[in-house]
Order: structure tokens, then C-alpha cells, then sequence
């Protein structure tokens, strides 16, 4: 096996077309899936025997949640990645991770709040799963301001991804949090070992939403990397070529 | 239609947790178009001044 693939993938001007290229494979499917999902969701599965309607809620509030998990530790890859082999566009990667994680670590607080509010009888309560997922939030805004802080991109990169690959220690924390303490929140029902708890009418939608948004992330991901090689390719000669110029 | 809006009582939270989550994935699409389209503007201006110095 050749690792010339490998290799061109740290070739800015090569991901710059390979992303423009990609970029609708994530984005239809994403929303052939995300369509179908809210479908499922709000239409054909049935209502909780416990919650009633009420559940419907973890079509939005699960897939948040797992993107706030994934797009960080992918964030957090990037930057170490970046960081070891000093790799631009690793780092390119990482920079257009965080907005996308802060905004759906925003939607998984925020929807939790509105599901939390009617089962527990409390938007909020200072418990561990709660209290580490916004300390997720915080973390995604620190690198994001600590990026916007540091004028030049290639001192940016290597100080926000100290912080990124730092931070990751809360990932798990947020994962197990459920599991180590006594948490208000229920512990997984989805992500566990053996059968999920959930019948195929209900859980099938969900399915489509987290891979919906997962695709979606990927899509979102390709334009803004391009968006970042730019930033760092500004004065490279296949900036011209590549903008048509 | 109106048992659906209804969401069996829980519609004041079942809706806004629906629209912000929806509203979150069509802002990330309109600011990455926004940040690409920023970084291409820049970029442009860069090659532009590099290509009149020249």
C-alpha cells in the first residue's frame, strides 16, 4: 500500500479542491436523513409510555449532544495532529471545528433545558452531566476567543490547540458522568453495550438523525477547511489558480 | 393537525426545542458560506496587491 494519499492530504492546495468536491456528498445525504428522521420523529413514532410526546425532544436534544462529543474530540485530533507533525492543514481542520461544536453544545444545553423543565421540574440543576457539557461550551469558547485573540494564524494555531487537546479530558468525563455519579440525567439508551432500550419505531429515527448530523458536521466542516486553507494560503501561487483569478 | 401542534400537552417545549436545534443548523451553513466567502474576499485582495507589486 502507497502512502502518497495519506501525504497529499497535508497538501493545502489538494484539500482545497478535494473539500469543494466532497462537500455535496455530505450535505444531500445529510438532509435526505435529516428529513426523513424528523419524519420518523414527530410523525410515525409512537408517544413514550412514560413521557408521552414529551420524548420527542431527543430527536433534536441526542444528535446535538453526540455532535457537541464527536466534532470536539475530532477538533482535539486535529490539533494534536497539527501540533506533532506540524501540519497546516490539521490545523486548518481544528479552527473549523470549534463553531460548529460551540453551536451544537448551545442546542444540546438548551433543548436538555426544555426536556429537563417538564421530567425533572427544573430547566437546570448544577449536576454532573449538566455541569460538564457546559463546561464543554466554555472550552469550545476559549479556543475560539483564544484564536481570535492571537494576531498571527501560525502562533493561533499552536496555542488553541494546546487548549483543544487539554480540554479533551472533559469528553469522557461528559460521557461517563451518567454512570460515576448520581446524575438527574438518564444514563445512555442508545450507545451501550447490548440491545439498545428503545423498540425500532422509535429508535430508527434516531439513527437518521445522528447519522444525519453527522454527515451534515462533515459538510459544514469541508466549506469552512476551505474557507481556513485559504487564511493560512493567502500569498501560495495556487491561491490564484484555485480562485479563478 | 391540531392533536400534532398539541404534542399531547408538551408543545411549549417539544416546539422551541425543534425550532432552536433547526435554527442552529441553518446558521452554521449560512456562517460557514459567510466565513469561506470572507476568507476567498481576502485572499483575492492579497493576490491582487501581490500581483500589482510585481
Amino acid at each position: 500500500m502507497t502512502w502518497t494519499w495519506f501525504h497529499r492530504l497535508g497538501s493545502p492546495p489538494y484539500v482545497y479542491a478535494l473539500a469543494a468536491r466532497l462537500t455535496p456528498w455530505f450535505a444531500w445525504p445529510a438532509a435526505l436523513l435529516i428529513v426523513s428522521g424528523l419524519y420518523g420523529g414527530l410523525v410515525l413514532a409512537p408517544p413514550d409510555y412514560q413521557q408521552g410526546d414529551g420524548f420527542r425532544i431527543i430527536y433534536v436534544h441526542a444528535p446535538s449532544a453526540w455532535m457537541s462529543l464527536m466534532v470536539y474530540t475530532i477538533m482535539a485530533l486535529a490539533a494534536a495532529i497539527g501540533l506533532i507533525w506540524r501540519i497546516k492543514v490539521a490545523h486548518a481542520v481544528a479552527a473549523s471545528c470549534a463553531p460548529i461544536g460551540a453551536s451544537f453544545t448551545f442546542a444540546a444545553l438548551v433543548t436538555g433545558a426544555l426536556w429537563g423543565e417538564p421530567m425533572w421540574g427544573t430547566y437546570w440543576e448544577w449536576d454532573p452531566r449538566l455541569t460538564s457539557e457546559l463546561i464543554l461550551l466554555f472550552l469550545y469558547l476559549g479556543y475560539m476567543g483564544l484564536r481570535a485573540a492571537v494576531e498571527d494564524t501560525q502562533r493561533a494555531d499552536r496555542a488553541s490547540a494546546v487548549l483543544a487537546v487539554v480540554g479533551v479530558v472533559n469528553v469522557p468525563i461528559i460521557h461517563y458522568s451518567v454512570t460515576w455519579w448520581n446524575s438527574l440525567h438518564q444514563a445512555p439508551s442508545v450507545m451501550r453495550l447490548g440491545k439498545p432500550q428503545m423498540p425500532a419505531s422509535m429508535l430508527l429515527p434516531l439513527l437518521l438523525m445522528l447519522l444525519g448530523f453527522t454527515l451534515f458536521f462533515g459538510a459544514v466542516l469541508l466549506v469552512r477547511l476551505r474557507g481556513e486553507v485559504l487564511d493560512r494560503e493567502r500569498s501560495a501561487s495556487w491561491v490564484r489558480q484555485a480562485l479563478h483569478v | 393537525m391540531r392533536t400534532f401542534l398539541d404534542m399531547g400537552g408538551y408543545a411549549a417545549y417539544v416546539w422551541p426545542a425543534y425550532v432552536v436545534t433547526l435554527a442552529i443548523v441553518v446558521l452554521n451553513i449560512v456562517w460557514a458560506r459567510r466565513a469561506l466567502s470572507r476568507s476567498r474576499a481576502e485572499a483575492l485582495r492579497r493576490q491582487g496587491v501581490r500581483g500589482e507589486g510585481a
